[in-house]
């Protein structure tokens, strides 16, 4: 299976499509010839509005490239990549930029914050960049979300990595994205401060109606999100809609097992 | 061994990363070694050339001063019966009589100058046989009667001479014009004199207003003779009148002559290479303090497995080393290339060196060694100990950009006591009633203040950032921000970042500030005290035909002569001094006007009167009716009655004492007058222009001479000064490429150190041009800190020098704001140059790469 297409093109959310963004016969390699290594082999992905989409695999089955491609973060080699209608693969480096910038939100494993700004300003941070007004309702709201109304005038080094993290989080959802990606937003987290942040993450998406894309290694980050994408080999090979960290956990099992006797 | 080999591999690996402080050490080392080849280079020529100018034996008259014509501007001289006497003593082979001159101007048909520039001298004399060791003919032959002359090539080249060409001398007695009948070159580098020739006659009586005398006699030794044996017998033929050098105590008097000078020009660009080093110095303690922090984790590893301290610290600093080594060896070849340079601008400007002479000494490349090296370790070692305090656990900490120095209050205290020690000693200076108390204050007060402001400069980075940002950043939101803030993040940095190019831009405001007062000084003095309308002087004492001239000249309604005079003072109280005396019509009253303390000035010029200064007057307790005693050089001792004390407080004719021309006459004879210093003119009532046209014409035979109007006479001070100022600027121009590329270095190594900032800032929504925009902004903010600094510090300085000179007659303080502004605004675009590189760079990042990095 390198497919996981199985979402209707047209959905119910309006005028807006039901895929948020997608790819099409992705491929993705490094180097030629001999020693060339493919990271994504003809990957067809759709990643469904409003949900929450966790993608996971061993290290090296290509995940985190998928999600950076997916992201307008890196380029591909061969393949089409679609945020809702618009074609990113082949844009120049300034509209890519301008895409991040307005239409998609990040939260990364460690390093999110700049260290020179305080806690508020950094959530504002895309916003200001674009020069954009925001909405202050809503970034109260978001603020309130992740709970961090008492912190806003504190600097990076003066919040816990829980904190940092949830600062990240806001700063994601406050210039509301049409798509959020997190690359192991909880792998340096302990399990209560990453409990906590997979919390807010949910949250935004049942409440707030947010999009998240999430790459992970782990089963019980994964079994908060509404499906499980398995990568093994630059090839989507599993998919599992409303998991439980048992149920992913014993997938990944068998995956080892599979890698192991193949 | 373990301690070489990391800090071997640190080096090689972060080589990009020192490539910058290695420019900064080989720029400084380059200049040293420059200088130092150049300077040596200079007196090998000088050597050679002494060498064979002189003969074995030189019998000259006792007075005679190498580079000094006698105040009556005719060169002293010898009866030409003294060759007789030297040939007869035993031991000499040959014996000739030189005769020659510097008090002579050459020019063509066209009334232009064909002398020497530069400095160099211009010689006429007669063509001897000592002149063939240095030269030779190489068209046309020797002078042989009157009417003829013979020119050296470089000249002929420079001005285009050929043979049959007319060139007119112009002696102090009298004009002489002769055809070019020959060319000799220099078989040795002629450094830049002009030499013209004359067969021994027409020298004798156009150069020493006579026939049988001669300027000096050249003495050959016999065979098996040394020239010191030679001298001794010459000495004991002859009276104590003369003086008798061996070809190596000549050589060696005219090399301690030009040695001198060209100390004063090697020290002087000794010492703007230490300026260099100075800014170099900051540059490496950023790059080596940098470049611990991004080490951190690494170093803390060391320790965790058991590095010592001492060997953490000296792994930084054996990195140095290296760093010293490499910079200063590229330094010392640099160094030669700058030399040749330099020999290259001494040509264009008239001065011949040749790079057959190009002297490198062992002590150059040595010195240059050392310095470089030694400069360096002794920068990084504040990092290197820095270093050796990381504890082992930074090895265990998360790993981000490392910990932001902060500026310490006891930092603070110290900046503070100092500049507050500098800022007393700059009002002390300026409060000096003597000016040399006021020069040590003046020294101690700059020195401090510097200091000072180096210790306190990352305190004041966080406030003058701040107002900086708030002025300049803020129109551009939130890229202005973030650039602030990154400019704010490690005060330290950029202090030292800012005070490096602090230190060029003080002394650049400090002496524009000077340099502009003197203008002011000198313009508003003349406004107040010169009536002359115009003013006449060259750098050859006016003769006396050029002065005829210019008394002919119609529509002049006065011509004032003035003349300094060599004389011994004894005051009334006994004291003796030997500063001479001004001797001037009396018409200079109304030409330079003075202030009198007592008596009119206008009575100095009476029979038998004369002034003195009031600094005089009031050390010796002179007043009005004493009498002082006058010895003149050449004439009898008058009796002269003290009938003005004039004001010192001036900057023309300070101390001055006056007499007229006519009580000169009666105590000095005809023969030994000399020519005038200067002159002046007044034009009669409203034909002033006229009168300039006429005057300028009259002296057209003279180009040797000057001839201004006050406004164009102000004009020239000013040219003057801006030369002098361009000069040093030019100077202190390596001083401020080491300061840019510091900012450079630190914005590289900055933009380094935030790879994942910029990752992260690309990754959500910054575009390149916003981030190369926030770099080019922290370069700019960081180089007006700098300026800001500099500029209030040198503006400080200078306006406590002209305080302190105001004592010499630098009475007006004038800022040069044009100046002052353009330099700021310059500084700008001196930060946005310097962000061109790192800005583009930090541009060029791979967005993932950057987020990936460690």
């Amino acid at each position: 299976m390198t497919s996981a297409v199985s979402i209707p093109m047209h959905g119910s959310t309006g005028g807006r499509t039901a895929v948020a963004a997608r790819a099409r016969q992705v491929v993705k390699a490094y180097g030629s010839g001999e020693t060339r290594v493919v990271a994504l082999d003809h990957v067809d992905v759709d990643i469904a509005r409003g949900q929450f989409t966790a993608i996971m695999g061993p290290s090296g089955s290509g995940k985190s490239t998928l999600m950076h491609c997916l992201a307008g973060l890196d380029t591909v080699t061969s393949g089409q990549i679609y945020l809702d209608e618009t074609e990113i693969t082949g844009l120049k480096d300034k509209k890519l930029t301008q895409l991040r910038r307005d239409r998609i939100g990040f939260i990364f494993q460690a390093f999110n914050l700049l260290p020179t700004l305080n806690a508020i300003e950094n959530i504002t941070l895309p916003m200001d960049i674009a020069g954009r007004k925001y909405d202050r309702a809503w970034l109260d709201r978001v603020v309130e979300t992740v709970g961090l109304a008492g912190r806003l005038k504190h600097r990076p080094t003066q919040l816990s990595g829980g904190q940092q993290q949830r600062v990240a989080v806001a700063r994601a959802l406050a210039a509301r994205p049409e798509i959020i990606f997190g690359d192991e937003p909880t792998g340096n987290l302990d399990s209560r401060a990453g409990a906590e942040v997979l919390g807010f993450l949910r949250r935004s998406v049942t409440e707030l109606g947010q999009t998240i894309v999430m790459v992970t290694h782990d089963p019980v980050a994964a079994s908060y999100a509404d499906r499980v994408l398995y990568l093994a080999d630059g090839r989507i090979v599993d998919e599992m809609h409303k998991p439980t960290a048992e149920a992913v956990l014993d997938r990944m099992k068998d995956f080892d097992a599979r890698g192991r006797t193949s | 061994m373990t301690v070489v080999k990391t800090s071997m591999r640190n080096f090689l690996a972060h080589k990009g990363r020192m490539a910058l402080s290695a420019v900064a050490v080989l720029l400084s080392v380059a200049f040293v070694c420059g200088t130092l080849v150049f300077t040596d280079t200079m007196n090998t020529t000088f050597d050679k050339l002494f060498a064979v100018t002189s003969s074995d034996v030189t019998v000259a008259p006792k007075d005679a001063e190498a580079e000094d014509t006698p105040q009556n501007g005719v060169p002293e001289s010898l009866p030409a019966s003294t060759l007789e006497k030297i040939r007869s003593v035993d031991g000499v082979k040959s014996v000739e009589g030189a005769v020659v001159s510097m008090n002579v101007t050459v020019v063509d048909s066209d009334n232009d100058n064909v002398g020497a520039t530069s400095g160099a001298p211009t010689l006429a004399g007669n063509w001897t046989k000592n002149d063939l060791r240095s030269m030779e003919i190489t068209s046309g032959h020797a002078p042989r009667g009157p009417g003829e002359t013979m020119v050296d090539s470089d000249t002929a080249d420079k001005h285009d001479l050929k043979i049959g060409d007319e060139l007119r001398t112009i002696a102090q007695t009298g004009d002489f014009k002769a055809r070019i009948v020959g060319i000799a070159s220099f078989t040795v580098t002629n450094p830049g004199a002009a030499v013209v020739y004359f067969d021994t006659a027409t020298a004798q009586r156009e150069l020493l207003g006579g026939a049988d005398r001669f300027s000096q006699f050249n003495v050959t030794a016999a065979t098996g003779v040394t020239d010191a044996q030679l001298k001794q017998s010459v000495s004991a033929a002859l009276d104590g009148t003369f003086k008798i050098q061996t070809a190596k105590e000549a050589s060696d008097e005219g090399r301690e002559d030009v040695g001198e000078f060209m100390d004063v020009i090697k020290y002087a660009m000794l010492g703007f290479a230490g300026i260099a080093f100075l800014v170099g110095i900051f540059l490496i303690i950023n790059t080596f303090s940098m470049l611990v922090a991004q080490r951190t984790r690494e170093i803390g590893l060391m320790r965790a497995i058991g590095s010592s301290r001492r060997q953490v610290n000296r792994s930084v600093l054996v990195e140095a080393f290296l760093l010293g080594i490499v910079g200063s060896v590229l330094g010392v070849a640099a160094g030669v290339g700058i030399a040749v340079g330099l020999m290259k601008l001494m040509s264009a400007a008239g001065m011949n060196l040749s790079t057959d002479d190009l002297t490198i000494k062992t002590a150059t490349p040595v010195t240059g060694l050392i310095l470089g090296v030694v400069v360096t370790v002794l920068a990084a070692y504040l990092p290197a100990r820095r270093a050796g305090k990381i504890s082992p656990m930074a090895a265990l900490r998360d790993a981000g950009t490392p910990a932001d120095g902060k500026a310490g209050w006891i930092r603070g205290l110290i900046g503070l006591v100092l500049t507050g020690a500098g800022a007393a000693a700059l009002l002390t200076a300026a409060s000096a009633d003597k000016a040399s108390d006021g020069s040590m204050m003046l020294g101690a007060g700059i020195v401090l203040s510097l200091i000072g402001f180096v210790v306190i400069g990352p305190l004041l980075a966080g406030f003058v950032v701040r107002v900086i940002s708030a002025v300049l950043l803020r129109a551009f939101g939130p890229v202005g921000r973030l650039a602030e803030r990154n400019a704010l993040r490690n005060p330290r940095r950029t202090g030292a970042t800012g005070a490096a190019l602090m230190i060029g831009l003080a002394l650049v405001a400090c002496l524009s500030v000077v340099g502009s007062s003197m203008v002011a000084s000198a313009t508003s003095e003349l406004d107040k005290t010169v009536g002359a309308d115009f003013i006449v002087q060259g750098n050859q004492r006016i003769v006396p035909q050029a002065e005829k001239a210019m008394t002919d000249t119609p529509g002049l309604e006065h011509v004032t002569r003035y003349k300094t005079l060599d004389a011994t003072l004894t005051s009334p109280d006994g004291k003796t001094d030997d500063d001479g005396v001004t001797a001037a019509d009396p018409t200079y009253a109304e030409d330079v006007r003075r202030v009198t303390t007592e008596g009119k000035l206008s009575a100095a010029y009476g029979t038998d009167a004369m002034s003195v200064g009031s600094d005089y007057a009031a050390k010796h307790g002179v007043h009005v009716g004493d009498t002082l005693s006058v010895a003149f050089k050449g004439g009898e001792t008058a009796k002269l009655k003290v009938a003005a004390i004039t004001s010192d407080d001036v900057a023309i004719d300070q101390g001055a004492r006056y007499i007229s021309i006519a009580t000169m006459e009666k105590y000095l004879p005809a023969e030994n007058v000399p020519p005038n210093t200067i002159m002046f003119a007044k034009a009669e009532d409203g034909r002033a222009d006229q009168a300039y046209a006429a005057l300028k014409k009259s002296l057209d035979a003279y180009p040797q001479y000057q001839v201004a109007d006050q406004t164009d006479y102000k004009q020239e001070l000013k040219d003057q000064i801006g030369q002098l100022l361009n000069m040093v600027y030019g100077l202190l121009a390596l001083a401020i490429i080491v300061a840019v590329l510091g900012v450079v270095n630190t914005l590289a190594l900055s933009v380094v150190e935030r790879t994942r900032e910029i990752g992260l800032m690309r990754a959500i929504g910054l575009s390149r041009r916003q981030l190369r925009r926030m770099i080019r902004m922290e370069s700019v903010v960081i180089a007006l800190f700098g300026a800001l600094l500099g500029l209030g510090l040198g503006m400080g300085w200078g306006a406590t020098a002209q305080k302190l000179l105001a004592l010499e007659g630098l009475n007006v303080l004038d800022i040069p704001w044009p100046t002052i502004i353009g330099v700021f605004i310059g500084s700008a675009f001196v930060g946005l140059f310097a962000a061109l590189v790192p800005a583009f760079r930090a541009g060029r990042m791979n967005v993932l790469n950057a987020i990936a990095t460690e």
